[in-house]
């Protein structure tokens, strides 16, 4: 075993470059968002150390040549609209998973059909969204014609999350509730829900996060109403300062937020399971 | 009498019933949502990629125009090729930096949280806007950028490299960057999951550590590559945010083309580069699937 130790220490010291590698232009983007404004560009050398460019993304910074970004209006659009494909996407990867876990014909095909979803390249469905939205007559909005897509996307990752929760799960439990004549949809709320909650917290993130940087099935179909990626899409074209890197920075700061907030319930669902667990042993003792 | 017997057998059909035909019920919205917003837009596209096209408005005559028009340009023509060859090197250097990663955190980190820790690490990064992440490496790459500020400061160049940005290599640069942690995760995934007596009676009879790797270790990572490579490929074919953000516009992608020509109304040409690339893709999905049932690794 010992001549494998000099090659863990090769293969660490390349993880560690990797990690480097992935985190370099997040470093740049860090120190550069603390630039000089409204002068300073979006490259080095700093000028001057300054928040400005925080300041100009709340919107707090005197006006100036450079538009602040429509963080109130798109930002809304983008949480809500992440929220909505939240619920929606789970609802529906939870009750097709609930359904793979009997064996029916023609599973194959509505697993490849549901994967198809993730696996599609987001321009091409916004594409052919916008072509039958406007064969249809129907106006394109964030809360329509994008949503579906969204939910188009986000809605495999819950299914497979859901699906891998489902393999690994008693179903005696289940049977033992239904041979009690616990009727179906109560023996899921009861039973079923409480056991695959963890997987449904893991479902919900996936689509939270996925649907709000959701970028490429957006571009043509959200309208002229924009969400916060088509918003920065639009500085590409024209030039771009910092206070993006501010914007990125304070984004990442938040999603922190949203990771510590599962972190904890993720902890809280498996402590009251564990307690349960520990008084049913005492009952039993 | 007669009412009890011919109560059970209604009440047991009622019961059966439900149980029967339960998973279609369950199934039903998944299914038709799939239907209705991925099949019928995909069919769309198909549909109107033989519709003419006259200046600023589609009309549904059926007609090969736009196909012709697509494979004799040699813009478009060229688009397609330049698809497939950023794919794959992307796809080979996301697999070649990926793996050893995976290979580190997979098999030579034993301990549990300290696995996980690393692989949230990777993945970090990902909770800053996408678009921000790729406009992030402008300041790196440029010619006043912090590579060649950090090489000039050592010494080892004696100008600004130039090529680092608004070239093809500065689109494969950051793709790699983007992309290669969805390389990562499955294999890291996969290696995780060997058992360790596996390798164990390997040893004892006296394998080598080369054949271990060559025989077993790389063998049962297979279906993570593959997975990886699906994630990879999906994503790369259908870019064009990072190619025209870090190649100033020089790199046309097959999305790229897709995005121009919907913004000058082109519907149909547009459509017809949709289909070239949803072929590509249903070509290069199925090949990868032919190697690894999806189904049965979860």
């Amino acid at each position: 075993m010992h001549h494998l130790v000099g090659l863990r220490w090769l293969l660490g010291l390349y993880t560690a470059l990797f990690i480097a590698f992935l985190y370099g232009p997040f470093a740049v983007m860090a120190i550069l968002s603390f630039q000089q404004g409204p002068e300073g560009g979006p490259q080095f050398p700093i000028r001057e150390w300054s928040t400005f460019w925080y300041q100009h993304v709340m919107g707090l910074a005197p006006p100036s040549r450079i538009a602040p970004l429509p963080i109130a209006e798109a930002l809304t659009r983008s949480l809500s609209l992440a929220f909505a494909t939240m619920v929606v996407s789970t609802v529906l990867g939870t009750l097709t998973a609930q359904a793979f876990r009997t064996r029916f014909k023609g599973s194959g095909v509505v697993f490849y059909l549901v994967v198809l979803g993730m696996m599609v390249p987001g321009v091409l469905l916004g594409l052919g969204m916008a072509l039958v939205a406007d064969q249809l007559g129907i106006d394109r909005s964030w809360w329509g014609t994008a949503f579906v897509l969204h939910v188009v996307y986000t809605y495999p990752f819950a299914f497979l999350v859901m699906l891998a929760i489902f393999n690994r799960f008693d179903r005696s439990v289940e049977e033992a509730a239904w041979s009690l004549g616990v009727p179906p949809a109560r023996t899921f709320r009861k039973v079923t829900f409480p056991m695959i909650f963890p997987g449904v917290l893991s479902a919900m993130l996936f689509a939270l996060t996925l649907s709000y940087d959701e970028f490429p099935r957006t571009l043509f179909t959200a309208g002229s109403d924009v969400t916060m990626p088509i918003a920065i899409y639009g500085t590409f074209a024209v030039e771009i300062h910092p206070n993006l890197f501010a914007f990125g920075i304070l984004t990442t700061l938040f999603s922190f937020a949203v990771l510590t907030v599962y972190g904890i319930l993720m902890g809280l669902s498996t402590r009251r399971a564990r307690a349960r667990f520990s008084d049913m042993q005492e009952d039993i003792a | 009498m007669s009412a009890v017997t011919h109560d059970i057998p209604e009440e047991a059909g009622r019961e059966s019933f439900w149980r029967r035909n339960l998973h279609f019920f369950l199934l039903a919205p998944g299914v038709a949502w799939m239907v209705l917003f991925l099949i019928v837009p995909l069919v769309m596209m198909v549909y109107v990629s033989f519709w003419t096209q006259t200046t600023f408005a589609i009309n549904s005559t059926l007609t090969t125009k736009s196909w012709a028009a697509f494979f004799g340009s040699e813009t478009y023509y060229g688009a397609l090729i330049r698809t497939l060859r950023l794919w794959l090197t992307v796809l080979v250097l996301t697999f070649l930096a990926g793996y050893p990663t995976a290979l580190f955190i997979g098999r030579f980190v034993r301990n549990k949280t300290l696995q996980t820790v690393l692989l949230v690490t990777c993945v970090i990064p990902f909770w800053t806007s996408f678009l921000i992440r790729v406009l992030a490496w402008r300041p790196m790459l440029g010619k006043e950028g912090a590579i060649n500020i950090v090489l000039e400061k050592l010494g080892l160049i004696s100008g600004p490299i130039e090529v680092l940005l608004f070239t093809e290599l500065s689109v494969i640069i950051g793709m790699v960057q983007i992309y290669v942690v969805f390389m990562v995760g499955p294999i890291a995934f996969m290696l995780a999951r060997i058992d360790d007596s596996l390798i164990e009676a390997a040893r004892d009879l006296g394998a080598t550590p080369l054949t271990i790797f060559r025989k077993i270790i790389f063998p049962l990572s297979l279906p993570g590559v593959v997975v990886g490579a699906i994630f990879v490929s999906v994503m790369v074919l259908g870019e064009f945010a990072t190619a025209s953000a870090l190649s100033g516009r020089k790199v046309n992608l097959l999305g790229n083309i897709i995005v121009t020509q919907v913004g000058s109304l082109k519907w149909a040409f547009a459509a017809v580069a949709g289909v070239v690339l949803t072929a590509v893709m249903a070509v290069v999905i199925t090949g990868l699937l032919r190697l690894v049932n999806l189904q049965r690794e979860l």
